[in-house]
């Protein structure tokens, strides 16, 4: 299978009032096209700025220098146009955020801000086709009164119908690859749960490659077929979720399963303060078929 | 014994788009030295509970108790002292422009805590008590890490000697590791100081692992009210059920657990 995205040592240096700040040490990712595959570490580890190097956001910033290549599609994100590269933001490739109501504009309607999402793909689409795809997407996540949601405000909705908007638009255009940041991490346990399972079940149909974000390793392993563990910029353990969450063997990996409360009642693991041990060379489990 | 009684709570709201009846004839006892849990989803009621124990809300109708005291709507300052709150979010919980020492005594200041030449040390104290570096006192909230702020915004409860202790949702902003630490840290500390905790979360695998017993609200009704082990053991309602159904898991015990539950709930 070829990679629809394939990050080969990628590394990021923030250049602040205190010196340079090292990001992302060379790592490597690999997504093939309509794999789900999760990046999953603490805060800080340097999850959400690969998401936002992927969608070639980072590179506009003059603080920021980014080394390595990033290709996605065949094609360098690093070295393309900053006006190559707004294209395929919102047509190749989409970004689902953690917080879905402050991720929509509040001051305009649903139905307008879908417009404007099937719109960069082809300018000149009639409203009537717009709003028939939209009610369309809508529909296909589990939204049943299509035209009230359209004309509604952000603010009209709840959180988990926000979610699911969200989904929506990001799909809308068909993109190869979904970015999700921390998905569901604003909502309540049993709404996420549903968002979820919907979001697997859209990007299944849609076969749209996922790269999930999160640090919550319950959802990675629900939702995810390969892994990566992030610490400190540094990819330290990767593999198939099975394999991974079956015999973890690097020893960040092992903390953080090992700090994950069960409802099982297996009590509260005593977490070892930040060890040299978390540093360790990658690991990575074979694929298994 | 009972430190904190509800009889017949109740809270309405009163909106331009009619009444709200968003807490409904509660009734739970919370036993000296326990952790009582109360869960459900967004809107059932939780902190609009906590709001009413604490005295930021007047219940529309019932009585809450606190060491067989009737809690009125004006609360001494000692039933103040003696209930405090940790809140769900620390990065907003902390006044930025205060030095994070000058947070934790306003409480000592407030509650007129020691003689005025101790409160520092005593600010110190309640730094070190949740393993933080009493040095940290003279910086600003911006300067330390989420699980950081969380420790300064349980110092500050601490400081000020409670009794109770309402934690609305104190881990659900941090990361995995940092929120095992800071829920060892509660336990430890509910065992030093002999407290009482109302742990007010959604996650349940949280509260699994620290809850003694637990409430389940749903549209602002208590819908469920057993020991940890019997709710997820033998949970009655569906709700309940789907619940624990909900939790993400990663490993095949919880996987199988989940499982049977579902299969009761079909």
């Amino acid at each position: 299978m070829t990679s629809l995205l394939d990050i080969q040592n990628l590394k990021l240096n923030f250049k602040t009032v205190q010196g340079q700040v090292e990001v992302l040490h060379g790592i490597d990712i690999n997504i093939n096209a309509g794999e789900k595959v999760a990046l999953v570490g603490e805060s800080g580890s340097g999850k959400s700025v690969t998401a936002r190097i992927i969608l070639g956001l980072l590179q506009e910033l003059r603080q920021a220098r980014i080394s390595g290549e990033v290709y996605f599609d065949g094609r360098d994100i690093n070295t393309m146009k900053p006006k190559d590269c707004a294209k395929l933001r919102g047509t190749a490739m989409s970004m689902i955020f953690q917080d879905p109501t402050s991720s929509l504009n509040p001051v305009i309607t649903i139905g307008q801000q879908f417009t404007e999402v099937l719109r960069r793909r082809n300018n000149k689409l009639a409203q009537a086709i717009c709003d028939e795809q939209a009610t369309r997407m809508l529909n296909d996540v589990a939204i049943p009164d299509a035209q009230r949601v359209l004309n509604a405000y952000p603010f009209q909705l709840s959180g988990g119908m926000n979610q699911r908007v969200m989904i929506a638009m990001a799909l809308a255009n068909r993109p190869k690859l979904l970015l999700a940041d921390e998905p569901g991490t604003a909502l309540d346990v049993s709404v996420q749960a549903q968002t979820l399972t919907l979001m697997r079940e859209l990007v299944n149909d849609y076969q749209t490659a996922v790269l999930l974000i999160s640090h919550n390793l319950g959802v990675v392993r629900e939702f995810a077929d390969r892994v990566y563990v992030i610490y400190q910029g540094r990819i330290v353990e990767d593999g198939p979720t099975s394999a991974l969450f079956a015999n973890p063997k690097h020893a960040y990996t092992q903390a953080l399963m090992n700090a994950v409360p069960r409802i099982v009642g297996t009590g509260l693991a005593k977490v070892p303060e930040v060890s040299d041990a978390f540093l360790a060379p990658r690991i990575t489990h074979s694929d298994v078929t | 014994m009972s430190l904190l009684s509800l009889k017949h709570v109740s809270k309405t709201f009163f909106t331009s788009s009619g009444n709200v009846a968003a807490v409904s004839d509660v009734s739970l006892d919370v036993k000296e030295g326990e952790c009582l849990a109360i869960v459900g989803e967004s809107g059932s009621g939780k902190t609009t509970l906590a709001n009413m124990i604490l005295g930021i809300l007047q219940s529309s109708k019932g009585h809450i108790h606190f060491n067989n005291q009737p809690l009125s709507s004006k609360r001494t300052a000692e039933q103040r002292r003696a209930i405090q709150l940790v809140q769900q979010n620390p990065m907003s919980a902390l006044n930025p422009k205060r030095s994070v020492g000058a947070s934790v005594r306003l409480g000592l200041d407030t509650y007129q805590i020691g003689q005025k030449s101790e409160r520092w040390q005593l600010v110190e104290d309640a730094l070190e008590a949740v393993g933080l570096d009493p040095n940290l006192r003279k910086r600003a909230p911006a300067a330390l890490s989420g699980g950081q702020r969380q420790r300064v915004g349980i110092a500050r409860a601490l400081a000020c000697t409670p009794r109770l202790l309402v934690l609305d949702e104190p881990t659900s902003a941090l990361d995995v590791l940092v929120q095992a630490r800071v829920l060892r840290l509660l336990n430890t500390l509910r065992e030093q100081h002999n407290l009482t905790y109302i742990f007010i979360t959604h996650d349940l695998a949280v509260v699994r692992n620290v809850a003694d017993r637990v409430a389940v609200f749903q549209s602002g009704q208590l819908l469920e009210l057993a020991t940890t082990s019997d709710i997820f053991s033998k949970p009655q309602s569906t709700y309940t059920r789907q619940l624990i159904g909900a939790v993400p898991v990663v490993d095949a015990a919880e996987l199988a657990l989940r499982n049977k539950l579902a299969k009761i709930a079909s």
